[in-house]
């Protein structure tokens, strides 16, 4: 059984008990990291029941998609196509992973409430819930990123482990990201909409369809955008480029800053978040 | 493990009421712009006192009824006590795994099949996967739905969907369980067996506490009854007063 066998609630106020409280949040939301995982499951499971390809729908579609931009982009901007697909194809993939956690971020707590206003179930079971429903999509797409390797022969250059370093920084960024728009949608309804269109506006901003080195004299901007350094991370090892160290420094002091600030929002709002519901 | 307990003290739960109005950023900020930084103070968020200041001592063995008006605050005494709702004074402290079946929809997926629905809603309980299939066969044969658990929820009729919801709800172990009415799913058939597994539910679970109208259930379900009118509790009398209870 998992289940607590001892519930204390109490009145108490105080930033160090919403804290101490805060903490326990997570930490029995590691304890029951299954319960998140089967939410997860069930989520990409009934999205594609009755359709007859079912989850392959997430692979087919983000395949028609890299294809149709990639021939597009290439021949609009004479590019050579063995170097822009693959560029192109795992932009995509790894930046639907960022906004899809983060958008769908903002329906997290609104859609868990029937279980939050009657279970003592942590709430960050369900940030869990969205960031694995969102790694669920990533390994489908995966076939597409590793055809793409193999069929242009990036699999040679490919720096694996950094790569798998990169995937680990984009998830500690976005899951806080994620977090934080789950509070702020419960609270305020007009958060979804406002992540979305950051969303939509950070992907034109974001070298995802084109070549930074096309920036030119504005490379300014492209350090201020912290989604390029995300990218960067994940994709430029797999296509056998460096990564810049200030990439890493950004999305290191990127992750504590933003997880720290995050948590203490968690902290303070937790005991309320039930009754913005 | 020690005993089953329940002690509430002091407890006192208040809403803030978000109206449709606050929950819009542009009323905040329009709000915190004209004021000159209201946005701290919640201005316009009103708290409705749920619960004042009840005092509640359940030990195993005890079946508390839970009686009042609509809006009296049984609803909201047993989310505190599931743990969903946090005091604002007081303390709650439940010892013993808590089982609230307050919405039987809570955790049901009308466009997963029957089987699905009964590993979700398992799940959601506290059962581990290898709980649930050792006993899934043995909580469908409860819900006697047969060839249906392998459709989807939908297309269940209402009194069907609260056999499956019953069944996999009461499926989950505890040593407290907490009930909102609404015993009364299925037809008479099932009632039966509904009836005869909450009896045993209630012998396993050490403390029940049922909120409900009806007089009838309260004799049959508690040993205890209490009153709670506008949020503030009546002392915990026996059964056998429930009548003068009801009336005052």
């Amino acid at each position: 059984m998992e289940t607590a066998t001892h519930m204390l609630r109490t009145g108490q106020r105080g930033a160090l008990f919403q804290f101490q409280m805060a903490s326990r949040d997570l930490r029995n939301s590691f304890q029951r990291i299954g319960l998140a995982w089967s939410l997860a499951w069930h989520d990409v499971a009934s999205r594609y029941r009755g359709s007859v390809l079912g989850p392959f729908w997430i692979t087919l579609s983000m395949g028609l998609m890299v294809l149709g931009i990639g021939f597009l982009y290439a021949s609009l901007f004479n590019l050579p196509l063995n170097e822009f697909l693959p560029y192109v194809a795992l932009g995509i993939v790894f930046f639907g992973v960022m906004t899809g956690t983060i958008n769908e971020g903002c329906d997290t707590f609104v859609l868990a409430s029937g279980m939050l206003s009657q279970t003592s179930l942590p709430m960050l079971t369900f940030l869990w819930r969205t960031v694995f429903r969102n790694l669920i999509n990533l390994a489908h797409h995966l076939v597409i990123v590793i055809g793409m390797l193999a069929f242009y022969g990036y699999w040679q250059t490919a720096n694996i482990p950094l790569a798998l370093v990169g995937v680990v920084l984009m998830l500690l960024n976005a899951s806080w990201l994620s977090l934080l728009a789950a509070i702020a949608s419960a609270r305020y309804r007009d958060i979804p909409q406002i992540v979305v269109s950051v969303m939509q506006f950070a992907i034109f901003m974001t070298p995802v369809f084109w070549m930074p080195s096309r920036f030119g004299k504005h490379q300014i901007f492209l350090d201020l955008n912290p989604f390029y350094h995300l990218l960067q991370a994940v994709r430029a090892p797999l296509l056998g480029q460096t990564v810049q160290l200030h990439s890493y420094v950004i999305l290191v002091a990127m992750a504590v800053i933003g997880w720290l600030v995050t948590f203490a929002i968690f902290a303070r709002t937790r005991r309320r978040l039930v009754h913005y519901l | 493990m020690t005993a089953a307990s329940i002690t509430c003290t002091d407890l006192t739960i208040r809403f803030p009421v978000y109206g449709a109005d606050a929950k819009s950023l542009k009323k905040a900020l329009a709000r915190a712009v004209a004021v000159g930084g209201a946005l701290g103070r919640h201005a316009g968020v009103t708290d409705v006192t749920a619960l004042s200041n009840v005092n509640l001592k359940l030990e195993a063995g005890d079946r508390l009824g839970l009686i009042g008006h609509n809006g009296s605050g049984k609803t909201t005494l047993l989310r505190a006590l599931s743990g969903a709702y946090e005091p604002d004074d007081g303390s709650i402290e439940v010892n013993g795994r808590i089982a609230s079946l307050l919405d039987l929809s809570m955790g049901i997926d009308p466009s997963a099949t029957g089987y699905e629905n009964i590993r979700l809603r398992c799940r959601i309980g506290g059962m581990s996967s290898k709980d649930i299939e050792g006993r899934i066969d043995e909580i469908a044969e409860f819900t006697g739905l047969g060839p249906f658990l392998s459709m989807p929820v939908k297309t269940y009729s209402a009194g069907m969907q609260g056999r499956l919801a019953f069944a996999a709800a009461t499926a989950v172990e505890c040593d407290v369980l907490l009930m909102d009415e609404w015993i009364a799913v299925g037809d008479a058939d099932f009632q039966k067996i509904a009836h005869k597994r909450l009896l045993k539910l209630v012998e396993r679970a050490g403390i029940l506490v049922l909120a409900t109208h009806e007089a009838p259930l309260l004799k049959l379900y508690c040993n205890k009854v209490m009153k709670l009118e506008g949020g503030v509790a009546s002392e915990i009398v026996d059964i056998r007063k429930v009548d003068e209870l009801l009336k005052s």
